[in-house]
This record gives C-alpha cells, structure tokens and sequence, in this order.
C-alpha cells in the first residue's frame, strides 16, 4: 500500500474525475434516448367516458412528461458536463477531508458454551487505505468490575498476545491486517470470561475512532431466544394455508382454461366445417 | 332459520372471544400470590403487580412453552378467519351446499387449541402441589368444546335460502 503524500491526491482527483465522466455521459446519453422516443400508447388513458379529477391531473402530467421539450437540457451539452465534472470533482475532494473518523466494527452481543472456543470479530472502515503502521488492541472488562486489562496487542506486523492476565495461552490471533481484519480466538472459555471486549484500531493518520465493545455471554447450554419457535411455527402453519389456497385456484383456472379452450375449438370445428359444406354445395 | 344462523353466529363469535382471553391473559396457572403463563409472569409484591419474565429451568422447558404460544395464537387467528369465511360463503354458496370450508377452518382451530391445551397439561407444574389451574387454562379446554360443536355444526348445515 503507498504512503499519503502529493502523488497520492493527484491519483484521487484522476479516479474520481473519470468516474464523474462515465456517470455525466451515461445520463447525457439517457437524455437524448428519451427526448427520441415517441410517445408510449398504454400510457395514453384508455377511455374517455368517465373522468375523474384524478384522472384528469394525471393525463396533465403524463402529456407534460411526454412532451419533447421537457427532455432537452437547457444549456448546450458539453458546457453542462464539464461544470458538473468540476463541481463534483471538487465535492468529492472535500468530503473525505471532514469525515476522516475511523469506524470500528465488532459484534454487539456473542453467545458461547462453556469450554468451547469464540471467534471475535473487529474490522473497521477508514478514508484511507491501510497502511503500514495500522494497530489493534483488545481490552478486556469483566462483568461488574469497572477496571479493563489489555490482552491483545498488534502493531509494528506483530502480534503480542497476554502472557499474565487471566486469557494467558488462550488468546490466538486470526485476523488479517492488510484486509483490516482484527479478530481474535479465545479458546477454552470459563464462566469468569463474561464480560466485555473492546476493540480499538488505528489507521495512521486516521487515528480519531471510537473503540467498539462486544459482549460475551457464556452458557452451560445455549438458550433458545424468545419467541424464535414460536414464529417458526405460526410462520409455517400460515404458510402451508396460503400455499394450498393459491394452488387450489390455480388448478380450478387452469382446468377452467382447458376446458373452455377445448369447446373454443370444437366450436371452431364445427364452424369450419359447416362453412366446408357452404363452399361444396357452391 | 334467521334466529338459527344468529344463534350459530353468535356460537362462533363466544368460541373467538373465548379463545382470545385464554391466549392473552396470563393465567393458566395460580398460586397465592402469582400468576403465570403463557407469555409472562404476574407477581403481586405489597400490593402492586409486576410482570417478569417466566423462569427458566428443567422444569419450564422454554421449547415446549413456545410450541404452546403457537398453537394458541393461530387457534385465534384460524378462528377468526372462520368468522370471515362464514360470512363470506353465506352469500356465495348455493342452495343446498354445506358451510365446509367454515366448518374446516374452526375444525384446525380446535385441533390447535387441543395442541395447546394437552401440551400444557402435560410438560407444566407436574411436581407442583402448591397452586392450581388459572381460569385461561379452564377457558382453553371450553373453547376446545365450543370450536368443535361450531365446527360439527358447520358441516352438517345446508343453506336453505338462495
């Protein structure tokens, strides 16, 4: 990944201007496509017998929509499109100098079995691209205690991991710093290890974040959340209700279909034949 | 044959409201100062009432709780499309065919509240001597009754008048 620095904004401005361009010329050539196109006729109103208010505003509209006039720029377009590639190019420019905060990701709350091992996820979203020096460190706060202890620590392209505080040997790092990916495994969990994790990263020079905590929750046996049954089975019975409702009509149309198809053709037939005989007898 | 399709009716709106009251309240079981199930906890501590979550635990299985929730709720809610349906195929049937879609609808709706009720019966306050059976329990069972006599009722009906 490159270094911030004068070649970096020249490359911006040429990424941002030619995606500006693709988009202007892509809506010019809309424009003209439609100013081209005649007039559709199931928009025109089917019958004019009965006309109501509504009715009547909405042919307005539509007669103003389909006028050819309403779809030509007012300017010519060239000059159009080269004051909007500015006027965005320099929005763009602007933009990611005041949101600069770094955005921290992690679960909200995590569940787990007693023994088993958890996955914590941290990632985080940064106006710039990742660089070198990018750290992450994990705190650690039990439940009802308000001090918190450090036990993970990346910086520098490695990883310190706690070798004193109660996660000793059992911290394990499996994130991927170049895809911004801060996770940790946690392995052998205890009923000591609820409480709170707090994941912080920094992206220099983006460095202004707010560190994000995910809650651990350890369980003899997962419980089942409320209600998830229960909609599961209302959900299935309703279900099973409306599907035979909808395939109960669909036979009933589709024997009604073939069987007025099949008198069609037999009066058809019968049609033909007689006018066969009209013919002969002539 | 007016006061008859009045009094079926009428039959069928009692099974509905019966229905509702036994799934929404929260008292099919009693004890002196508690009120519980299916969704919450009522206890009454110095007079005032607060709603708590039902505990869990070996002898509250949270599975078998929430198979009783279902089924009671689409008890109501098949019953009270068989309300629309009546209605409905009062004005579409012909002369001398059966309500059998209405009387389908509150046949499902007893089964449910059947599922419901036996289930209950069966997982909940085994081992309890200390209280009894709260007046939503007792309302289950009679709106078992009432859907089924509606249901038998429905089937064996004719429309008489066009």
């Amino acid at each position: 990944m490159g270094r911030a620095g004068p070649m970096r904004g020249v490359w911006l401005g040429i990424n941002q201007g030619t995606v500006c361009f693709l988009l202007l010329s892509c809506f010019e050539a809309l424009c003209r496509v439609a100013s081209s196109i005649p007039p559709l006729h199931f928009l025109s109103p089917p019958c004019t017998r009965t006309r109501s208010r509504v009715g009547l505003f909405l042919d307005r509209l539509l007669s103003g929509l389909r006028h050819p006039s309403f779809w030509e720029l007012p300017a010519k377009p060239e000059t159009m499109l080269t004051l909007l590639a500015l006027a965005s190019v320099v929005l763009l420019g602007i933009v990611p100098e005041q949101s600069q905060a770094i955005v921290i990701y992690t679960g909200w709350e995590r569940h787990a079995l007693l023994g088993s091992d958890i996955r914590l996820s941290c990632s985080f979203f940064s106006w710039r691209w990742t660089s070198e020096d990018v750290t992450f460190s994990w705190t650690y706060r039990p439940d009802g205690s308000r001090d918190s202890i450090s036990i993970f620590h990346y910086t520098g392209g490695a990883a310190y991991v706690d070798n004193k505080g109660p996660f000793r040997d059992r911290v394990e790092f499996v994130g991927n710093p170049g895809r911004r990916d801060g996770s940790i495994l946690i392995k052998n969990l205890d009923f000591n290890d609820n409480g709170t994790f707090t994941c912080d990263a920094k992206n220099p020079p983006d460095i202004v974040g707010r560190p994000s905590s995910v809650r651990l929750l350890v369980f003899e046996k997962v419980p089942i959340q409320a209600g998830v049954i229960t909609g599961a089975i209302i959900g299935v019975v309703l279900g099973l209700l409306v599907l035979i409702v909808v395939i109960y009509y669909l036979m009933r149309f589709l024997v009604a279909r073939r069987v007025f198809s099949l008198s069609v053709s037999k009066h058809g037939k019968k049609k033909k034949e007689g006018s066969q005989q009209r013919q002969i007898k002539v | 044959m007016l006061i008859l399709l009045a009094a079926i009716f009428v039959l069928h709106i009692i099974g509905v409201i019966v229905l509702l009251v036994a799934t929404i309240d929260n008292a099919w079981w009693m004890m002196p100062n508690i009120s519980t199930d299916v969704w919450g906890r009522w206890i009454q501590t110095n007079g005032v009432w607060n709603l708590t979550d039902i505990p869990t635990g070996s002898h509250y299985p949270q599975d078998y709780l929430q198979a009783v929730q279902a089924s009671s709720v689409l008890a109501c809610i098949f019953s009270i499309l068989g309300i629309f349906v009546f209605v409905a195929q009062l004005f579409t049937l012909q002369k001398g065919q059966r309500f059998t879609i209405s009387g389908i609808f509150q046949l499902l709706a007893c089964l449910c509240i059947m599922i419901a009720a036996s289930i209950y019966t069966n997982q909940f306050h085994l081992d309890e001597n200390f209280g009894w059976y709260g007046h939503c329990f007792i309302l289950a069972w009679i709106a078992f009754a009432l859907t089924f006599i509606s249901s038998i009722i429905y089937f064996v009906l004719r429309k008489k008048t066009a």
